[in-house]
């Protein structure tokens, strides 16, 4: 600590708010994150049994309804209920980005080990690839691509899958060949061990930690890619309704002031989103590792 | 350097050639092609010809592909398909509303993020550190379109202070400067908050970072103030990622504003993008593209300069 013997401007007492704060960002965001995120997961999956109202029936007779008894969450201009749209929203949005991020895991875990363990050319020839992939915003990318084809559930995760993995594919590489010359390697390889062997053996075990933490990250990448998308009417389609889609119908009539349409999808996406950092940026400590 | 300049540009005009190619030939793969997507399902086989004809869509695909090329060297982009205007003269128009947009915007994100860097990295471990952190773990996770619809709803819904959306008042015969500024306020609120979370955090820590080094307990040892230390030379060193990122982050900021300028309905550059994407007006697309390509090597070009220009032993990395 070099820096302590420096003139600092005068010590700050401790406040209230500053033990609130250091609470928060010590090693309680792994909990915080992991409950945050059971929680979001619970609305997706479990929710939609424990609330069974049709969030497609309309009811011209309720339209456009502040929050209520009879509606928890009021209804849109429709006079569909925005709870039992909100929870189905939530599996749409789910069961199409937690795919994608585990598509896009694999196919980045595989990339980066053919990249680090196959022979130099090859190495060259999808470095060269990766770096004109991340040469572009993916989401501009994103966009490119869900004008062309088809929207539905399965182009969607392939999309978002085949999308957003090169920024994963370059750190298992850099790993990879951070790890392959060590000795325990060596020495596998000097008793025959074939590559595929090294690699699930040896070199993904030590890279685990990594993974599970830019694993974690990828799943908050997807979430947002998808809700973005379908904010922009790029995603998920009508009928079908996503957190995305719902905040940007709210957006349309904004003039009419229901919030109740936009507040509600807005913290669903942010939760999502802060859960998959928090546990991230959790993980992270706990592993101590770089992301 | 000029090895590491060339080595970028080369690998993003690769990226921004295997795009175009396959945006373009996956344009035509749409069944019917283009026209079909233009006229809608119904359409008769001979309005399709008619409009083929006009577009220059009946030759065969490959000719077509080299033509854009051609035609690219030539300093012209093609068509619109539905706005019937060249896409250059469009590009252009919405180009100047966006770089207002953008300028505005990052030269606040810049100052707000030295500034909040600076608190972080000096009171690193204490409590206004810990504060911005999270407050920086917040916003990052917070979606462009949230706090945009949220903006919106305070204050121009609900406290009625700023427009809602567009670049200025249609029913105002003569709009003056105030009006276009008041039209600017929320998207670039939006911006700035979403980026001043990412960028201050960088700084912060690599300001936290300078600060212990060597070079600051020798400037301490010698007597020189704090105040000193930190405004004559460890700024400049803790500037360098800052100026890295911001290159980097050039076309990034753009795509924020794909959604930002999407929620204002503001015209520009992200908005023309969004709306041909949903209309399938690929000669667009493409050339945004491009656009985009070229944004992304000049980004990358520019903070090499800077950082070259802060620091020499940056000249010859």
């Amino acid at each position: 600590m070099s820096t302590t013997i420096l003139q600092r401007p005068p010590g700050l007492a401790a406040a209230p708010l500053g033990k609130f704060v250091a609470w928060l960002t010590a090693k309680n965001t792994l909990a915080a994150g992991t409950i945050l995120g059971l929680l979001i997961l619970f609305v997706g999956f479990a929710a939609p049994y424990l609330y069974p109202v049709d969030p497609y029936a309309i009811n011209p007779t309720h339209a456009l309804e502040a929050p209520s008894a009879a509606f928890p969450l009021g209804t849109d201009e429709l006079g569909r209920d925005e709870l039992a749209l909100l929870l189905s929203g939530g599996l749409a949005t789910l069961i199409v980005s937690l795919p994608a991020a585990i598509l896009a895991f694999f196919v980045g875990v595989a990339y980066g080990l053919a990249s680090g363990l196959g022979p130099a050319w090859l190495d060259k020839i999808l470095m060269r690839l990766l770096d004109a992939i991340l040469a572009l915003p993916s989401l501009i990318i994103l966009i490119f691509f869900a004008s062309l084809v088809t929207l539905n559930n399965t182009s969607l995760i392939l999309l978002l899958g085949f999308i957003s993995w090169p920024s994963l594919a370059r750190l298992v590489r850099n790993e990879t060949l951070a790890q392959k010359n060590r000795d325990f390697v060596l020495a596998t390889e000097q008793l025959g061990a074939g590559k595929f062997y090294i690699a699930r053996v040896h070199l993904l075990r030590v890279m685990a930690p990594i993974l599970v933490v830019n694993g974690t990250f990828m799943v908050g990448d997807a979430i947002f890619a998808l809700s973005a998308l379908s904010f922009l009417g790029l995603g998920v389609q009508p009928p079908q309704v996503s957190w995305g889609s719902l905040l940007e119908s709210g957006l349309d009539i904004i003039a009419l002031n229901p919030w109740w349409l936009i507040l509600p999808p807005g913290l669903l996406v942010f939760g999502s989103l802060l859960a998959a950092s928090l546990t991230g940026q959790g993980l992270l400590a706990k592993f101590g590792g770089t992301r | 350097m000029i090895r590491m300049v060339t080595t970028r540009i080369a690998s993003s005009s690769l990226s921004i050639v295997i795009l175009v190619t396959l945006v373009f030939f996956m344009a035509h793969l749409t069944p019917g092609g283009p026209a079909y997507s233009i006229l809608g399902m119904k359409a008769t086989a001979a309005s399709v010809a008619q409009l083929n004809a006009r577009l220059g869509l009946n030759v065969p695909l490959w000719q077509q592909y080299f033509l854009w090329w051609f035609h690219l060297f030539q300093g012209q982009l093609g068509y619109s398909y539905l706005l019937s205007r060249p896409v250059g003269q469009l590009l252009w128009q919405y180009e100047i509303n966006t770089l207002v947009f953008y300028t505005v915007s990052i030269v606040l994100s810049t100052a707000l993020s030295i500034l909040l860097g600076l608190i972080q990295g000096v009171y690193f471990g204490r409590w206004p550190a810990k504060l911005i952190g999270a407050l920086q773990l917040g916003f990052y996770a917070l979606p462009p379109f949230f706090v945009a619809a949220m903006l919106v709803l305070w204050f121009s819904v609900g406290l009625r202070w700023l427009p809602a959306s567009g670049i200025t008042n249609l029913r105002e015969a003569n709009p003056g400067i105030a009006t276009y500024a008041a039209h600017l306020v929320l998207p670039v609120t939006t911006v700035t908050l979403l980026t001043v979370a990412a960028l201050s955090r960088y700084f912060g820590e690599a300001v936290h970072e300078e600060l212990g080094k060597d070079y600051v307990r020798t400037a301490a040892a010698k007597g020189i103030t704090f105040n000193r230390i930190l405004f004559g030379h460890v700024i400049r060193n803790a500037l360098r990622p800052l100026v890295t990122i911001l290159g980097l982050s050039f076309p990034y900021i753009f795509t924020g504003g794909v959604i930002v300028e999407s929620v204002f309905n503001y015209p520009g550059l992200g908005w023309l993008m969004w709306r041909s994407a949903l209309s399938q007006d690929y000669p667009i697309l493409i050339a945004i593209v491009l656009l985009i390509g070229v944004l992304t090597v000049l980004g990358n070009l520019l903070a090499d300069l800077v950082n070259g220009l802060l620091d020499p032993r940056a000249r010859y990395e």
